[in-house]
Protein backbone atom coordinates (compact mmCIF):
# COMPACT_ATOMS: atom_id res chain seq x y z
CA UNK A 1 0.00 0.00 0.00
CA UNK A 2 2.29 2.44 0.87
CA UNK A 3 4.76 2.02 -2.39
CA UNK A 4 1.43 3.30 -4.34
CA UNK A 5 1.67 7.00 -5.40
CA UNK A 6 -0.16 9.22 -3.04
CA UNK A 7 -2.83 10.01 -5.59
CA UNK A 8 -3.88 6.63 -5.97
CA UNK A 9 -4.09 7.02 -2.01
CA UNK A 10 -5.61 10.27 -2.30
CA UNK A 11 -8.05 8.91 -4.67
CA UNK A 12 -8.95 5.75 -2.97
CA UNK A 13 -9.79 7.69 0.36
CA UNK A 14 -11.75 9.82 -1.59
CA UNK A 15 -13.63 7.87 -3.85
CA UNK A 16 -15.07 4.76 -0.85
CA UNK A 17 -16.86 7.56 1.41
CA UNK A 18 -18.09 9.33 -1.71
CA UNK A 19 -19.60 5.77 -3.42
CA UNK A 20 -20.84 5.54 0.41
CA UNK A 21 -23.04 8.47 0.70
CA UNK A 22 -24.01 8.44 -3.29
CA UNK A 23 -25.04 4.39 -3.06
CA UNK A 24 -28.50 3.59 -1.27
CA UNK A 25 -27.65 3.17 2.59
CA UNK A 26 -27.54 1.08 4.34
CA UNK A 27 -26.85 -2.00 2.32
CA UNK A 28 -25.67 -0.05 -0.97
CA UNK A 29 -23.21 2.03 1.42
CA UNK A 30 -22.14 -1.26 3.30
CA UNK A 31 -19.36 -1.99 0.53
CA UNK A 32 -17.21 1.34 0.12
CA UNK A 33 -17.46 1.21 4.36
CA UNK A 34 -16.30 -2.64 4.11
CA UNK A 35 -13.51 -1.92 1.90
CA UNK A 36 -12.57 0.98 4.17
CA UNK A 37 -12.41 -0.80 7.09
CA UNK A 38 -10.62 -3.49 5.48
CA UNK A 39 -8.14 -1.13 3.90
CA UNK A 40 -7.88 -0.11 7.78
CA UNK A 41 -7.25 -3.10 9.17
CA UNK A 42 -4.54 -4.31 6.35
CA UNK A 43 -2.65 -1.42 7.47
CA UNK A 44 -2.48 -2.13 11.21
CA UNK A 45 -5.72 -3.60 12.77
CA UNK A 46 -4.46 -2.17 16.76
CA UNK A 47 -3.31 1.09 15.35
CA UNK A 48 -5.57 1.95 12.67
CA UNK A 49 -8.39 -0.02 12.63
CA UNK A 50 -9.20 0.08 16.17
CA UNK A 51 -8.73 4.01 16.30
CA UNK A 52 -10.69 4.78 13.55
CA UNK A 53 -14.14 2.33 15.09
CA UNK A 54 -13.21 3.93 18.53
CA UNK A 55 -14.37 7.68 16.95
CA UNK A 56 -17.20 6.21 14.85
CA UNK A 57 -18.81 4.41 18.09
CA UNK A 58 -20.36 7.42 20.06
CA UNK A 59 -21.18 9.14 16.10
CA UNK A 60 -23.31 5.96 16.48
CA UNK A 61 -24.48 6.06 19.66
CA UNK A 62 -25.70 9.69 18.93
CA UNK A 63 -27.49 8.76 15.57
CA UNK A 64 -29.20 6.11 17.53
CA UNK A 65 -30.74 9.11 20.22
CA UNK A 66 -31.20 11.05 17.37
CA UNK A 67 -32.86 9.05 14.38
CA UNK A 68 -33.45 5.48 16.10
CA UNK A 69 -32.48 2.62 14.63
CA UNK A 70 -32.87 3.28 11.19
CA UNK A 71 -31.13 6.12 11.08
CA UNK A 72 -28.18 4.63 13.13
CA UNK A 73 -27.63 2.77 10.47
CA UNK A 74 -28.28 4.84 7.69
CA UNK A 75 -25.36 7.37 8.66
CA UNK A 76 -23.75 5.14 10.99
CA UNK A 77 -22.11 3.03 7.65
CA UNK A 78 -21.33 6.49 5.50
CA UNK A 79 -19.62 7.91 8.92
CA UNK A 80 -18.05 5.03 9.41
CA UNK A 81 -16.45 4.78 5.89
CA UNK A 82 -15.64 8.43 5.73
CA UNK A 83 -13.61 8.08 8.83
CA UNK A 84 -11.71 4.50 8.40
CA UNK A 85 -10.84 6.19 5.33
CA UNK A 86 -9.19 9.47 6.18
CA UNK A 87 -7.83 7.31 9.41
CA UNK A 88 -5.97 4.93 7.02
CA UNK A 89 -4.92 7.75 4.81
CA UNK A 90 -3.42 9.47 7.53
CA UNK A 91 -1.35 6.06 8.30
CA UNK A 92 -0.66 5.13 4.89
CA UNK A 93 0.46 8.24 3.37
CA UNK A 94 3.40 10.49 5.08
CA UNK A 95 2.31 14.26 4.36
CA UNK A 96 6.11 15.09 3.45
CA UNK A 97 5.59 12.65 0.28
CA UNK A 98 2.57 14.01 -0.78
CA UNK A 99 3.75 17.46 -0.72
CA UNK A 100 6.55 15.79 -3.30
CA UNK A 101 3.51 14.33 -5.52
CA UNK A 102 1.93 17.34 -5.30
CA UNK A 103 4.60 19.97 -6.58
CA UNK A 104 5.76 17.44 -9.00
CA UNK A 105 2.58 17.49 -10.56
CA UNK A 106 2.60 21.45 -10.43
CA UNK A 107 1.15 22.56 -7.41
CA UNK A 108 2.51 25.18 -5.88
CA UNK A 109 4.28 24.88 -2.68
CA UNK A 110 2.39 26.55 -0.16
CA UNK A 111 -1.18 25.03 -0.96
CA UNK A 112 0.41 21.42 -1.28
CA UNK A 113 2.05 21.95 2.17
CA UNK A 114 -1.32 23.13 3.86
CA UNK A 115 -3.02 20.47 2.36
CA UNK A 116 -0.52 18.07 4.19
CA UNK A 117 -0.48 20.08 6.97
CA UNK A 118 -4.28 19.23 7.81
CA UNK A 119 -3.37 15.07 7.73
CA UNK A 120 -0.36 15.56 9.70
CA UNK A 121 -2.23 17.51 12.04
CA UNK A 122 -4.33 14.24 13.18
CA UNK A 123 -2.03 12.47 15.23
CA UNK A 124 -1.11 16.17 16.82
CA UNK A 125 -4.98 17.03 17.79
CA UNK A 126 -5.42 13.60 19.10
CA UNK A 127 -2.34 14.09 21.38
CA UNK A 128 -4.05 17.52 22.49
CA UNK A 129 -7.25 16.01 22.67
CA UNK A 130 -5.76 14.05 25.36
CA UNK A 131 -4.39 16.47 26.96
CA UNK A 132 -7.52 18.64 26.91
CA UNK A 133 -9.26 15.56 28.29
CA UNK A 134 -7.10 15.58 31.14
CA UNK A 135 -6.82 18.38 31.85
CA UNK A 136 -10.81 18.86 32.51
CA UNK A 137 -11.41 15.42 34.73
CA UNK A 138 -8.26 17.19 37.27
CA UNK A 139 -11.07 20.21 37.57
CA UNK A 140 -13.93 17.44 38.27
CA UNK A 141 -15.35 16.82 34.92
CA UNK A 142 -16.64 13.14 34.86
CA UNK A 143 -17.01 11.45 31.24
CA UNK A 144 -18.87 9.11 32.92
CA UNK A 145 -22.45 9.42 33.51
CA UNK A 146 -25.86 10.25 31.90
CA UNK A 147 -26.08 10.87 27.89
CA UNK A 148 -26.44 14.42 29.02
CA UNK A 149 -23.30 14.53 31.20
CA UNK A 150 -21.45 13.62 28.51
CA UNK A 151 -22.83 15.27 25.74
CA UNK A 152 -22.06 18.32 28.44
CA UNK A 153 -18.51 17.01 28.73
CA UNK A 154 -18.19 17.09 25.20
CA UNK A 155 -18.16 20.94 25.20
CA UNK A 156 -16.19 21.18 27.09
CA UNK A 157 -13.56 19.16 24.92
CA UNK A 158 -14.63 20.40 21.53
CA UNK A 159 -13.85 23.79 21.73
CA UNK A 160 -10.69 23.91 23.29
CA UNK A 161 -9.71 21.51 20.42
CA UNK A 162 -11.15 23.42 17.38
CA UNK A 163 -9.86 26.43 18.95
CA UNK A 164 -6.47 24.93 19.46
CA UNK A 165 -6.44 23.08 16.26
CA UNK A 166 -7.06 26.89 14.41
CA UNK A 167 -3.92 28.13 16.51
CA UNK A 168 -1.58 25.13 15.02
CA UNK A 169 -2.72 26.07 11.44
CA UNK A 170 -1.89 29.74 11.56
CA UNK A 171 1.50 28.71 13.20
CA UNK A 172 2.43 26.15 10.62
CA UNK A 173 1.40 28.81 7.91
CA UNK A 174 3.76 31.56 9.60
CA UNK A 175 6.34 28.89 10.16
CA UNK A 176 6.02 28.39 5.87
CA UNK A 177 6.06 32.26 5.09
CA UNK A 178 9.68 32.18 7.71
CA UNK A 179 10.83 29.46 5.59
CA UNK A 180 10.80 30.92 2.67
CA UNK A 181 7.90 28.85 1.57
CA UNK A 182 5.50 31.93 0.90
CA UNK A 183 3.80 32.83 -2.39
CA UNK A 184 5.40 32.31 -5.52
CA UNK A 185 7.99 30.46 -5.24
CA UNK A 186 8.33 26.87 -6.89
CA UNK A 187 10.28 24.47 -5.68
CA UNK A 188 12.04 21.22 -7.34
CA UNK A 189 11.26 18.14 -5.59
CA UNK A 190 13.87 16.24 -4.79
CA UNK A 191 12.33 12.49 -5.61
CA UNK A 192 9.22 12.59 -6.83
CA UNK A 193 7.59 9.45 -6.21
CA UNK A 194 7.03 7.10 -8.66
CA UNK A 195 3.52 6.96 -10.45
CA UNK A 196 2.74 4.31 -12.88
CA UNK A 197 0.17 3.84 -16.54
CA UNK A 198 -1.67 1.62 -14.24
CA UNK A 199 -1.93 3.89 -11.50
CA UNK A 200 -3.38 6.35 -13.76
CA UNK A 201 -5.63 4.01 -15.04
CA UNK A 202 -6.84 2.87 -11.45
CA UNK A 203 -7.56 6.41 -10.11
CA UNK A 204 -9.43 7.78 -13.73
CA UNK A 205 -11.47 4.19 -12.74
CA UNK A 206 -12.66 5.20 -9.21
CA UNK A 207 -13.46 8.93 -10.44
CA UNK A 208 -15.07 7.05 -13.25
CA UNK A 209 -17.03 5.27 -10.57
CA UNK A 210 -18.13 7.78 -8.46
CA UNK A 211 -19.32 9.39 -12.02
CA UNK A 212 -20.94 6.50 -13.12
CA UNK A 213 -23.15 6.07 -9.52
CA UNK A 214 -24.18 9.68 -9.45
CA UNK A 215 -25.61 9.12 -12.45
CA UNK A 216 -27.31 6.06 -11.88
CA UNK A 217 -28.80 7.87 -8.34
CA UNK A 218 -29.87 10.65 -10.40
CA UNK A 219 -31.92 9.10 -12.97
CA UNK B 1 4.18 19.80 72.72
CA UNK B 2 1.75 19.84 69.69
CA UNK B 3 1.52 16.09 67.78
CA UNK B 4 2.72 16.34 64.24
CA UNK B 5 -0.08 16.87 62.23
CA UNK B 6 -0.11 14.33 59.10
CA UNK B 7 1.51 15.16 55.64
CA UNK B 8 -1.20 16.17 53.01
CA UNK B 9 0.99 14.94 50.42
CA UNK B 10 2.85 11.76 51.03
CA UNK B 11 4.69 9.60 48.17
CA UNK B 12 5.74 6.25 49.98
CA UNK B 13 8.44 4.21 47.71
CA UNK B 14 7.00 5.04 44.47
CA UNK B 15 8.15 3.83 41.09
CA UNK B 16 6.68 4.26 38.08
CA UNK B 17 7.77 3.42 33.97
CA UNK B 18 5.11 4.27 31.33
CA UNK B 19 3.88 1.82 28.93
CA UNK B 20 2.67 -0.42 31.83
CA UNK B 21 5.45 -0.70 33.38
CA UNK B 22 7.51 -2.27 31.08
CA UNK B 23 9.44 0.73 29.58
CA UNK B 24 12.73 2.47 31.15
CA UNK B 25 11.80 3.09 35.02
CA UNK B 26 11.07 7.03 34.86
CA UNK B 27 10.60 7.30 39.11
CA UNK B 28 12.90 4.83 41.43
CA UNK B 29 11.71 4.44 45.13
CA UNK B 30 10.62 8.39 45.66
CA UNK B 31 9.69 8.76 49.32
CA UNK B 32 8.98 12.10 50.95
CA UNK B 33 5.60 13.96 52.52
CA UNK B 34 4.63 17.69 52.58
CA UNK B 35 3.13 19.22 55.10
CA UNK B 36 -0.16 21.50 55.26
CA UNK B 37 0.84 25.22 54.23
CA UNK B 38 3.99 23.92 53.25
CA UNK B 39 5.95 25.35 49.70
CA UNK B 40 7.76 23.40 47.78
CA UNK B 41 9.79 23.63 44.66
CA UNK B 42 10.12 20.76 42.53
CA UNK B 43 13.18 20.61 40.44
CA UNK B 44 15.23 19.05 38.00
CA UNK B 45 16.66 18.76 34.72
CA UNK B 46 14.44 17.90 31.44
CA UNK B 47 13.31 14.50 31.87
CA UNK B 48 13.82 13.84 35.12
CA UNK B 49 10.13 12.69 36.17
CA UNK B 50 8.56 15.93 37.27
CA UNK B 51 5.63 16.05 35.40
CA UNK B 52 4.90 12.17 35.93
CA UNK B 53 5.35 12.78 39.77
CA UNK B 54 2.04 15.72 38.88
CA UNK B 55 0.21 13.48 36.97
CA UNK B 56 0.58 10.62 40.09
CA UNK B 57 -0.70 13.36 41.99
CA UNK B 58 -3.64 13.52 40.14
CA UNK B 59 -4.41 10.20 39.67
CA UNK B 60 -3.79 10.18 35.79
CA UNK B 61 -1.46 8.03 36.24
CA UNK B 62 -1.07 5.16 38.76
CA UNK B 63 2.03 4.19 40.63
CA UNK B 64 4.01 0.28 39.43
CA UNK B 65 4.96 0.34 43.26
CA UNK B 66 4.86 2.10 46.36
CA UNK B 67 1.12 3.97 47.18
CA UNK B 68 0.74 8.02 46.85
CA UNK B 69 -1.44 9.50 49.66
CA UNK B 70 -3.32 12.78 49.12
CA UNK B 71 -4.18 12.96 52.71
CA UNK B 72 -5.91 9.31 54.11
CA UNK B 73 -6.61 8.75 50.07
CA UNK B 74 -4.47 5.86 48.13
CA UNK B 75 -4.53 7.84 44.85
CA UNK B 76 -5.18 4.10 43.36
CA UNK B 77 -8.76 3.10 42.69
CA UNK B 78 -9.18 7.19 42.50
CA UNK B 79 -10.33 8.94 39.36
CA UNK B 80 -8.92 12.33 38.71
CA UNK B 81 -12.10 13.96 38.58
CA UNK B 82 -12.12 12.72 42.34
CA UNK B 83 -8.92 13.39 43.36
CA UNK B 84 -9.74 16.99 42.21
CA UNK B 85 -11.72 17.39 45.66
CA UNK B 86 -8.19 17.52 47.34
CA UNK B 87 -5.80 18.24 44.61
CA UNK B 88 -5.62 21.41 42.55
CA UNK B 89 -3.45 21.12 39.11
CA UNK B 90 -2.36 23.12 36.13
CA UNK B 91 -0.24 21.76 33.60
CA UNK B 92 2.02 23.15 30.97
CA UNK B 93 -0.25 23.65 28.24
CA UNK B 94 -3.20 25.09 30.90
CA UNK B 95 -4.20 28.06 28.15
CA UNK B 96 -5.51 25.61 26.04
CA UNK B 97 -7.80 23.97 28.73
CA UNK B 98 -10.06 26.90 28.62
CA UNK B 99 -14.33 26.60 27.10
CA UNK B 100 -16.48 28.48 29.13
CA UNK B 101 -17.68 31.69 27.04
CA UNK B 102 -15.93 34.29 29.76
CA UNK B 103 -13.51 33.77 32.12
CA UNK B 104 -15.57 33.84 35.06
CA UNK B 105 -18.04 30.91 33.97
CA UNK B 106 -14.63 28.76 33.43
CA UNK B 107 -12.96 29.25 36.26
CA UNK B 108 -16.92 28.49 37.53
CA UNK B 109 -16.92 24.85 36.36
CA UNK B 110 -14.53 23.45 38.58
CA UNK B 111 -16.24 24.03 41.97
CA UNK B 112 -19.57 23.36 39.97
CA UNK B 113 -18.28 20.07 38.38
CA UNK B 114 -17.51 19.12 41.82
CA UNK B 115 -21.14 19.87 42.99
CA UNK B 116 -20.81 23.07 45.12
CA UNK B 117 -24.07 24.85 45.45
CA UNK B 118 -24.10 27.90 43.38
CA UNK B 119 -23.62 30.75 46.35
CA UNK B 120 -20.22 28.83 46.77
CA UNK B 121 -19.63 28.73 43.15
CA UNK B 122 -19.92 32.27 43.04
CA UNK B 123 -17.62 33.05 46.09
CA UNK B 124 -14.96 30.73 45.30
CA UNK B 125 -14.93 32.07 42.22
CA UNK B 126 -15.08 35.67 42.70
CA UNK B 127 -12.46 35.04 45.44
CA UNK B 128 -10.06 33.22 42.63
CA UNK B 129 -10.14 36.27 40.38
CA UNK B 130 -9.42 38.89 43.18
CA UNK B 131 -6.28 36.51 43.74
CA UNK B 132 -5.20 36.70 40.25
CA UNK B 133 -6.61 40.66 39.74
CA UNK B 134 -8.20 39.30 37.03
CA UNK B 135 -11.80 40.35 38.20
CA UNK B 136 -11.91 43.17 35.21
CA UNK B 137 -11.41 40.99 32.60
CA UNK B 138 -14.13 38.17 34.04
CA UNK B 139 -16.84 39.11 31.51
CA UNK B 140 -14.37 38.81 28.73
CA UNK B 141 -14.15 35.48 26.71
CA UNK B 142 -10.88 33.72 27.26
CA UNK B 143 -10.17 33.89 23.74
CA UNK B 144 -10.10 37.09 23.25
CA UNK B 145 -7.00 37.19 26.07
CA UNK B 146 -3.79 36.78 25.02
CA UNK B 147 -1.82 33.61 26.32
CA UNK B 148 -1.00 34.47 29.73
CA UNK B 149 -3.98 35.87 30.96
CA UNK B 150 -5.90 32.08 29.99
CA UNK B 151 -2.69 30.75 31.75
CA UNK B 152 -3.83 33.14 34.66
CA UNK B 153 -7.02 32.21 34.32
CA UNK B 154 -6.31 28.41 34.45
CA UNK B 155 -4.80 29.31 37.84
CA UNK B 156 -7.88 30.75 38.92
CA UNK B 157 -9.42 27.91 37.79
CA UNK B 158 -7.25 25.34 40.30
CA UNK B 159 -7.90 27.99 42.89
CA UNK B 160 -11.52 28.08 43.33
CA UNK B 161 -11.09 24.16 43.74
CA UNK B 162 -9.31 25.38 46.95
CA UNK B 163 -7.63 22.11 47.38
CA UNK B 164 -5.23 21.04 49.91
CA UNK B 165 -2.29 20.84 47.26
CA UNK B 166 -1.99 22.79 44.65
CA UNK B 167 0.30 21.77 42.06
CA UNK B 168 1.62 23.23 39.20
CA UNK B 169 3.81 22.46 36.18
CA UNK B 170 6.07 25.87 35.21
CA UNK B 171 3.02 28.01 36.59
CA UNK B 172 5.20 31.44 35.61
CA UNK B 173 6.47 30.41 32.08
CA UNK B 174 5.70 32.88 29.48
CA UNK B 175 4.35 35.20 32.21
CA UNK B 176 6.11 38.45 32.61
CA UNK B 177 7.19 40.00 35.80
CA UNK B 178 3.86 41.66 36.72
CA UNK B 179 1.59 38.58 35.99
CA UNK B 180 4.68 36.51 37.74
CA UNK B 181 3.96 38.82 40.72
CA UNK B 182 0.04 37.95 40.54
CA UNK B 183 0.78 34.58 40.76
CA UNK B 184 3.40 34.76 43.41
CA UNK B 185 1.11 37.08 45.94
CA UNK B 186 -1.85 34.35 45.42
CA UNK B 187 0.40 31.62 46.08
CA UNK B 188 1.21 33.12 49.02
CA UNK B 189 -2.63 34.03 49.94
CA UNK B 190 -3.07 30.22 49.59
CA UNK B 191 -0.25 28.84 51.56
CA UNK B 192 -0.80 31.08 53.85
CA UNK B 193 -4.24 29.64 54.47
CA UNK B 194 -3.27 25.86 54.70
CA UNK B 195 -2.96 25.15 51.11
CA UNK B 196 0.26 22.92 50.46
CA UNK B 197 2.15 24.35 47.01
CA UNK B 198 3.84 21.76 44.99
CA UNK B 199 5.31 24.07 42.07
CA UNK B 200 7.77 22.64 39.44
CA UNK B 201 9.96 25.24 37.78
CA UNK B 202 12.73 26.04 36.11
CA UNK B 203 12.36 29.89 37.69
CA UNK B 204 14.74 30.26 40.61
CA UNK B 205 14.12 33.71 40.79
CA UNK B 206 10.33 32.74 41.03
CA UNK B 207 10.85 29.74 43.52
CA UNK B 208 13.34 32.12 45.98
CA UNK B 209 10.59 34.36 46.43
CA UNK B 210 8.17 32.64 46.67
CA UNK B 211 8.68 28.72 47.78
CA UNK B 212 10.79 27.40 51.36
CA UNK B 213 11.53 23.59 50.36
CA UNK B 214 13.77 21.57 47.25
CA UNK B 215 12.60 18.40 46.40
CA UNK B 216 15.17 18.45 43.70
CA UNK B 217 14.57 14.73 41.00
CA UNK B 218 17.85 13.55 39.19
CA UNK B 219 17.00 10.61 36.82
CA UNK B 220 13.60 9.53 38.96
CA UNK B 221 15.37 9.42 42.12
CA UNK B 222 15.18 12.06 44.78
CA UNK B 223 18.78 13.62 44.88
CA UNK B 224 18.01 16.05 47.75
CA UNK B 225 15.47 17.24 49.92
CA UNK B 226 16.19 20.42 52.03
CA UNK B 227 15.47 24.05 52.54
CA UNK B 228 15.37 26.03 49.14
CA UNK B 229 17.89 28.35 50.70
CA UNK B 230 20.25 25.98 51.74
CA UNK B 231 20.03 24.06 48.07
CA UNK B 232 20.22 27.80 46.55
CA UNK B 233 23.30 29.41 48.04
CA UNK B 234 25.01 26.04 48.14
CA UNK B 235 28.24 26.30 45.58
CA UNK B 236 28.44 23.27 42.56
CA UNK B 237 24.97 21.70 43.15
CA UNK B 238 23.22 23.76 40.97
CA UNK B 239 24.94 23.84 37.45
CA UNK B 240 25.31 19.55 37.30
CA UNK B 241 21.03 20.26 37.39
CA UNK B 242 21.69 22.98 34.39
CA UNK B 243 20.59 25.75 36.65
CA UNK B 244 21.80 28.96 36.29
CA UNK B 245 22.18 31.16 40.39
CA UNK B 246 19.70 33.92 40.32
CA UNK B 247 21.14 37.08 40.17
CA UNK B 248 20.37 38.15 43.84
CA UNK B 249 21.75 34.62 45.14
CA UNK B 250 25.39 35.77 42.78
CA UNK B 251 25.24 39.04 44.12
CA UNK B 252 24.11 37.39 48.22
CA UNK B 253 27.39 35.41 47.65
CA UNK B 254 29.90 37.63 45.82
CA UNK B 255 29.66 40.22 48.78
CA UNK B 256 29.62 37.16 51.75
CA UNK B 257 26.03 38.97 52.84
CA UNK B 258 25.49 37.65 56.49
CA UNK B 259 23.18 35.00 56.37
CA UNK B 260 23.32 34.72 52.46
CA UNK B 261 19.61 35.76 51.79
CA UNK B 262 18.04 35.11 48.68
CA UNK B 263 15.17 37.31 48.60
CA UNK B 264 14.88 40.39 47.44
CA UNK B 265 13.63 42.36 50.42
CA UNK B 266 16.32 40.45 52.45
CA UNK B 267 18.84 41.15 50.40
CA UNK B 268 18.04 44.86 50.13
CA UNK B 269 17.86 44.68 54.01
CA UNK B 270 21.38 43.42 54.46
CA UNK B 271 23.23 46.03 51.79
CA UNK B 272 21.31 48.61 53.80
CA UNK B 273 22.73 47.55 57.07
CA UNK B 274 26.29 47.09 55.30
CA UNK B 275 26.23 50.69 54.23
CA UNK B 276 25.33 52.06 57.57
CA UNK B 277 28.69 50.38 58.63
CA UNK B 278 31.22 52.66 59.73
N1 LIG C 1 3.53 9.50 27.88
C1 LIG C 1 4.80 9.06 27.97
N2 LIG C 1 5.14 7.86 27.44
C2 LIG C 1 6.41 7.40 27.54
N3 LIG C 1 7.41 8.05 28.14
C3 LIG C 1 7.15 9.25 28.69
C4 LIG C 1 5.83 9.82 28.63
N4 LIG C 1 5.86 11.02 29.26
C5 LIG C 1 7.13 11.18 29.68
N5 LIG C 1 7.92 10.14 29.35
C6 LIG C 1 9.33 9.96 29.67
O1 LIG C 1 9.46 9.94 31.08
C7 LIG C 1 10.60 10.67 31.50
C8 LIG C 1 10.19 11.75 32.49
O2 LIG C 1 9.34 12.66 31.85
P1 LIG C 1 8.69 13.88 32.60
O3 LIG C 1 8.04 13.41 33.83
O4 LIG C 1 7.85 14.61 31.62
O5 LIG C 1 9.97 14.75 32.99
P2 LIG C 1 10.11 16.31 33.33
O6 LIG C 1 8.74 16.86 33.57
O7 LIG C 1 10.97 16.34 34.54
O8 LIG C 1 10.78 16.96 32.17
C9 LIG C 1 11.24 11.22 30.23
O9 LIG C 1 12.30 10.37 29.90
C10 LIG C 1 10.15 11.14 29.22
O10 LIG C 1 10.70 10.90 27.95
MG1 LIG D 1 7.70 18.37 32.43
Amino acid sequence: MRRLHPFTLLALAAALPLLAWILPAPRGALAPALAAATLAAAAGPRRVLLPALLTAAPLWFFLFILHGVGGMLVFGVRLTAMIASFVWLVAVLPPARLVEAMVAAGWGAPSAYLFAATLSAVPLLQQRARRIVEAQRCRGLSPRGSPLARLRALRALALPLVLSALHEVDERALALETRGLGAGHRRTPLAPPPDSALQQAARLALLLACGLALAWRLR
Amino acid sequence: MTPPTPPVLRFDGVSFAYGGGSGPPVLRELSFALGAGERVALLGRNGAGKSTVARLITGLLYPGAGTVWVGDWDSRGRRPEELARRVGSVFQHADQQLFARTVREDVAFGPRALGHDAADCDRRTAHALDLLELAALADEHPYDLPPPFRKLAALAGALALEPLVLVLDEPTAGLDRGLQGRVARALDERAARGTTLLVITHDLGFAAETLDRALVLDAGRLARDEPLHQWLVAPGRLAPLGFVPPPLVELSLALALPGTPVRAAAVADALAARCREP
